[in-house]
């Protein structure tokens, strides 16, 4: 029997990707080697008639929500079917065997950023749910066509935690490195890996100097600059409280261009991972000690015009250490 | 819930999070508040955490008071008190003297 997670809440991992990048090839293979272990499947699909819950016949539960696409349109269905498992669980005894884990899978139209949002937005949801990750499938053969025209594809490239690449049986290797240097200005954070039908591929380390082609600006995007990442290391002076202030005060005036932020801060209570989805902050995780933390300390910033000497300089000046700071009139 | 209070007991603010002992938790909200004050303090606000009921006690230089519960709402109450909210990339934070 699978135990509760400590805090007794559900998991939730959000699978997003473009229409026919491979979201529903890639969780049919999962669910059929078992690597979520028993978990209910929530399927949307912007159409009205709906047949990926056929296909995903092997989780344990399925919900289908057809006709509206849950990050607009079908926002309440969605709030409204995550309730309904929560009721569920919640009237099951204790020793009974619990719901763990949720996979939402969107539909291709869908920015996992405004899902994050809704859900981590309701009363109810936020007590027995975390999103656990953000998994967005790109399709190896058509991603880098869809990045070049589609302001959609860009943001859920954003509001990845982890990208699959699918179909990389079906390009060859330069175009590859192209895709995934793009991703890699578009996401910096977010590892990548590769899947053909679902089953995983080794994919070789990406060259550091590998050149991403330049993205034209989209209409879409408006007029305030272009979004891309910047880094910022944290040094001693500014700890994790003080860090968090500074923080929740950039995205309270500033953050609707502040599309992702993510890295790694030490804390009294071990090693702190945060990562936003604009406004929205996910719950912070505590991550068990590693060899390697390098990494510690620098945030990654995914912005529209957020310059790396402002930021620093600001955030010493905010929440540093006394700083001559005068008054303000 | 919390009977005395009312306040439901949801997961804590982001902010609060990376404390696991009531002691750190304690430290970190009477730390926070000092950060929090000095921020404020050059657009006539203060903050104080007592450390004893939840929420930050915001006041103006005039006296008005409010409990927030927590630094997203500090933000939140400060641009309705000021009229524009405290941003972080104001020029006034990116000079250095």
């Amino acid at each position: 029997m699978t135990t509760d997670f400590a805090d007794g809440r559900m998991r939730l991992t959000v699978l997003g990707g473009y229409l026919g990048s491979g979201k529903t090839t890639w969780l049919r293979h999962q669910l059929h080697v078992g690597s979520f272990g028993p978990v209910h499947v929530i399927v949307n699909e912007a159409a009205e008639t709906g047949v990926d819950d056929v296909l995903l016949a092997a989780a344990s539960g399925l919900t289908l929500l057809a006709g509206g696409c849950s990050c607009c349109t079908g926002r309440q269905d969605l709030i409204d079917a995550l309730r309904g498992l929560c009721d569920q669980r919640s009237r099951k005894a204790s020793d009974e065997q619990r719901l763990q884990r949720i996979v939402l899978e969107t539909s291709g139209l869908a920015d996992p950023g405004a899902i994050v949002a809704a859900i981590q937005g309701d009363p109810v949801l936020v007590n027995h749910i975390v999103i656990e990750q953000t998994i967005v499938v790109v399709d190896a053969l058509h991603g880098l066509a869809q990045l070049q025209t589609e302001p959609l594809g860009r943001r859920q490239i954003g509001a990845a935690d982890q990208v699959i690449l699918s179909k990389v049986d079906a390009v060859d290797p330069a175009s590859l490195t192209l895709l995934r240097a793009t991703l890699r200005a578009l996401n910096p954070s977010a590892p990548q890996s590769a899947a053909v039908l679902g089953a995983a591929q080794p994919l070789p380390d990406l060259a550091p100097d590998a050149q991403a082609p330049a993205l034209p600006p989209l209409s879409d995007d408006d007029t305030r600059g272009t979004i891309f990442p910047t880094r910022l290391k944290i040094d001693d002076s500014i700890d994790w409280s003080a860090f968090a202030l500074w923080l929740s005060a950039l995205l309270h005036a500033r953050g609707n261009d502040l599309v992702r932020v993510k890295g790694v801060l030490p804390t009294p209570a071990g090693r702190l991972l945060l990562q936003t989805v604009r406004k929205v902050v996910q719950s912070p995780e505590i991550l068990p000690a590693q060899e390697n933390q390098s990494e510690d300390g620098t945030i990654v910033f995914i912005g529209r015009g957020f310059r790396q000497e402002d930021l620093q300089t600001s955030l010493r000046r905010f929440a540093g250490r006394p700083t001559g700071l005068g008054q303000k009139t | 819930m919390c009977n005395a209070c009312g306040n439901p007991a949801v997961p804590g603010h982001w902010t609060e999070a990376g404390a696991d002992t009531p002691g750190d938790r304690l430290r970190a909200r009477f730390h926070r508040a000092g950060l929090l004050d000095k921020v404020l303090r050059p657009y006539g606000l203060t903050a104080h955490d007592g450390g004893v009921v939840p929420g930050i006690q915001l006041s103006t230089l005039s006296g008005n008071q409010s409990i927030v519960p927590d630094l997203s709402a500090v933000w939140a109450e400060a641009e309705r008190l000021l009229g524009r909210p405290i941003d972080p990339l104001d020029p006034v934070f990116l000079h250095d003297d």
